[in-house]
């Protein structure tokens, strides 16, 4: 007499993987069609895609420089979601350290052995010092977070323009939208990808294991899915939002250090390039596993490639966004549809 | 299954005009969730001028099958049957049309509006241009018509437990409701209460109203119902007149066996003589207002023994709890655990001196609902081999005490990593008495620890403070049944309005004298 369907409040992996890669055909086919509409075609079009990032070497090099900051500030988003903090500032949290890295790569001097390591050590201070107040703010006074780190992404932003055009601005090439280009850079390891990659893969994956392996990581859970259950367990909940806080702002700070050092080589405006809120994105689309950010980074890197070979072809700019947008919502609904089981009767 | 063999041992009302049709009839009503059977081949008649009981154990299916009768669940198989017509509720809203309404456990309410503005919320008869006298007035005259005395103009957020229940119970009514459900409506109530409740849903029977109500209390099912119907396992086991029943007879079908609670709980060896473990010494404390909840209490606990606190509901029974735990420091007064000092309020001190609480509100305070039933389980001991260390932690190691935790109080768990708040909350109150009787070494502090267990849970729950008490731990037991404080408690301590009226031993001690007490009369008068 009515639906056998119900939802269920635990959905295995397998479901949801289902459900995302009919997300996935569904989002491709509205864009396939879209573009019909518009009198290209898609076949042509999918194939120029697919030469131009999975089927060239060029394509590879491409997508691996996107993941590389994509991973890191997912993950900073990611730890922050964990626990039910929303660090929106990984924008900001990114610029800073970009240009701490770049204070390091430009005036001290340091030979390379010693200034990446530097580079490294600044790039997530600035960031940790970025989100300072904020996370003091959210942690012992109950300030939202989400709007602090937020307007903390314009401040940073503008900063950097007022660096790169100004002060720290190259003065050798007279190309006066950036800084000279650095002493000390990260080096390539395949074509135009740099130890960037590795590293960031290697950061994902020791954070997955730390935070499952730790009491650190017991104790942000509980702090994160109850702080009136963890008062009662002897757990103090302000310094660990602090912890989680500062920790989601070095690992953007690492991003920004990673993108100037190994990919531009050079402090310029816009340098994050909206890739501490695609880290949002990112960090959604990995739910729960850490480790699922890696797969998540590659998805979000090959809609970014795909909006620039779009661009060659006289296709706006705003495709990305647009397309952006379709796929997190095709994939809202692909995980919610996927919670929804028949019920198998006994009878 | 046809009329007569449906109405065995539940015959029609005699009363009943030939051809009248019950209010309500469940015919085979199946709801299935995965892996889990909730109700089966459930099938009963409820007829108007009958309170019907629906009595079973934790799990057994009982607010499913509400769920289903209100359309907020769609049943799987079965029909549903108002008034001789078969429907089907697609949302809550069709079942209210149709007359049923549900009073839940946890009150629907605007805290921050009046009675009168809670009472025309969402209704269809709410006149367009309000006025707060008229709306005053129209809720004055919905109390006088259904005999539930209210303030119209009072803010709900004021009001006590049952004032807010006959608040929504009027909601409900005026919504032209002719069958009313009930979920555990006296949970929440002081005796006082719970005989207004009683007189108002007899009134309401006796016009022809019909009544759900599902409960855990016999004693109440006994003195107010008409008949009854026991689940076990989602399925029904049967439907009885409550007068040709008795209370052993419910309890055997409802858990398949006899259970009866034991009336004392006799000690198994000498009490040792040590140390009070906790001295409260004229303590006062506010709640989080800034509210004074409890002044000059002076108390001191004793090892082996368990100190039953009585008292009605609100009267500072939370605040003691806490500051027995270190949740709350006390505004004056101290506190001395273990003969030393405490300064600051730091649960994780009294946790590591074997101090254990099981709160009042378990989901709220004591567990993580959203994450798994291992990462719950080791709240306690999580710091300490071989779930973790200083800086490890092991999620395998978790699980195996889980499952332990659950082995040890015989709850079935579907799986350690499930979110806890997949468990019944029998079953969650469980774990939490297992785990915190493992850390209580020195006293155990327990806060309405029967609330919503079945009887047979309830058995279990008492044997193990009994036993924690003859391994020489404080038990402190706070209660709303006095039943429960009398079989259990070595010394019964009263709490009125936040002062601690008397502690009385056991043997001194009689339902009337801790009655006069409660009810904040002084020692001296009460004698």
């Amino acid at each position: 007499m009515s639906s056998s369907r119900t939802r269920l409040t635990v959905v295995p992996t397998q479901r949801i993987l289902v459900g995302r890669g009919l997300a996935l055909l569904a989002a491709l086919l509205i864009v396939a069609v879209t573009l019909a509409a518009m009198g290209r075609s898609p076949i042509t079009l999918f194939g120029l895609v697919m030469h131009s990032t999975v089927g060239s070497r060029f394509g590879l090099e491409d997508l691996a420089l996107f993941m590389t900051p994509l991973m890191l500030t997912g993950a900073a988003v990611w730890v922050g979601i964990r626990v039910n903090l929303w660090n929106i500032g990984a924008e900001g949290q990114f610029y800073a350290g970009a240009t701490a890295a770049t204070a390091v790569g430009l005036f001290t001097g340091l030979p390379p052995a010693l200034a990446i390591p530097a580079m490294i050590v600044a790039g997530m201070a600035a960031g940790m010092a970025w989100i300072f107040v904020p996370a003091v703010a959210r942690a012992w006074l109950g300030v939202s977070e989400i709007v602090t780190t937020l307007l903390l992404n314009f401040v940073a932003s503008l900063l950097v323009y007022y660096l790169a055009t100004g002060p720290w601005a190259d003065r050798v090439t007279g190309a006066l939208a950036s800084t000279e280009r650095l002493h000390v850079i990260l080096p390539d390891i395949w074509g135009v990808v740099h130890w960037g990659f590795p590293l960031a893969v290697f950061t994902v994956v020791v954070l997955g294991v730390l935070l499952a392996r730790s009491r650190f990581g017991y104790e942000t859970a509980i702090a994160g899915a109850n702080p009136e259950a963890a008062r009662y367990a002897g757990i103090s909940v302000a310094p660990r939002v602090l912890a989680v806080l500062l920790l989601s702002g070095g690992l953007a700070g690492l991003a920004g250090m990673v993108e100037v050092a190994g990919t531009v080589h050079r402090l310029q405006g816009g340098i994050a390039n909206n890739y501490g809120y695609l880290g949002i994105v990112v960090a959604l689309l990995a739910r729960g596993s850490c480790l699922s950010l890696i797969p998540a980074a590659l998805l979000m890197a090959f809609i970014l490639d795909t909006g620039i070979v779009l661009q060659t072809t006289q296709i706006s700019a705003s495709a990305v966004l647009a397309i952006t947008g379709l796929l997190v919502l095709a994939i809202a609904v692909g995980d919610e549809l996927a919670a929804y089981a028949r019920v198998k009767k006994t009878s | 299954m046809d009329e007569h063999e449906r109405s065995e041992g539940a015959p029609r009302p005699l009363n009943l005009a030939p051809g009248t049709p019950p209010v309500l009839t469940l015919s085979g009503i199946c709801k299935y969730f995965p892996g889990v059977i909730a109700n089966e081949d459930v099938s009963l008649d409820v007829f108007p001028g009958q309170i019907h009981a629906l009595l079973g154990e934790n799990g057994a299916g009982k607010s499913t099958l509400m769920n289903v009768v209100t359309g907020l669940y769609q049943p799987d198989g079965g029909e549903i049957i108002v008034d001789g017509y078969g429907v089907t509720f697609a949302a809550p809203d069709a079942a209210i049309a149709a007359g049923i309404g549900m009073v839940h456990q946890h009150f629907k309410l605007v805290s921050r509006f009046t009675v009168a503005e809670n009472l025309h919320l969402g209704w269809s008869e709410t006149p367009r241009r309000l006025s707060a006298r008229q709306i005053e007035a129209n809720a004055r005259t919905l109390s006088e018509k259904f005999g539930l005395a209210i303030r119209p103009e009072a803010v709900v957020g004021t009001l006590s437990a049952g004032e807010q229940q006959r608040v929504e119970i009027l909601r409900v009514l005026s919504r032209g409701a002719r069958l009313l459900i009930l979920d555990e409506p006296t949970a929440v109530l002081s005796p006082v209460e719970v005989g207004e409740l009683f007189i108002a849903l007899r009134r309401f029977r006796d016009g022809g109203g019909a009544v759900i109500i599902i409960s855990h209390k016999l004693d109440e099912i006994m003195a107010l119902t008409d008949r009854v119907s026991v689940l076990r396992h989602g399925r029904l086991v049967g439907t009885h007149l409550t007068a040709s029943t008795t209370p052993a007879l419910l309890v055997a079908e409802m858990i398949g066996r006899p259970v009866t609670l034991a009336t004392s709980y006799p000690r198994g060896n000498e009490v040792p003589v040590t140390p009070s473990p906790l001295v409260l010494e004229e303590v006062t404390a506010r709640d989080d207002g800034g509210i004074i909840r409890l002044e000059g209490v002076t108390l001191s606990l004793r090892a082996g023994e368990i100190l039953g606190v009585a008292g009605v509901t609100g009267n500072g029974q939370p605040e003691l709890a806490e500051v027995l735990t270190g949740l709350r420091a006390p505004d004056q007064g101290s506190v001395a655990l273990d003969g030393v000092a405490v300064k600051q309020a730091d649960p994780a001190v009294f946790a590591r001196a074997g101090v254990g609480h099981v709160p009042e509100d378990r989901l709220r305070r004591a567990l993580a609902p959203s994450l798994s039933v291992a990462e719950n389980a080791v709240l306690r001991e999580y710091a300490q081999a071989p779930i973790g260390g200083r800086f490890g932690f092991s999620i395998v190691r978790a699980r195996e005490f889980a499952q332990l935790l659950a082995d040890k109080v015989g709850v079935k768990l579907p799986g350690a990593m499930m979110p806890i708040r997949g468990l019944s909350g029998g079953n969650q109150q469980r774990l939490v008495l297992e785990r915190e009787i493992r850390i209580a070494s020195r006293v155990l502090v327990a806060s309405y620890p029967s609330r919503g267990l079945d009887i047979g849970a309830i058995a279990a729950m008492r044997e193990m403070l009994a036993k924690a008490r003859d391994a020489g731990v404080a038990v402190v037991l706070m209660s709303e049944d006095l039943d429960e404080i009398f079989a259990l408690s070595d010394r019964v301590a009263v709490l009125c309005a936040g002062r601690l009226m008397a502690v009385i031993d056991r043997c001194d001690a009689d339902r009337d004298r801790i009655g006069a007490l409660m009810s904040g009369r002084t020692q001296a008068e009460a004698a």
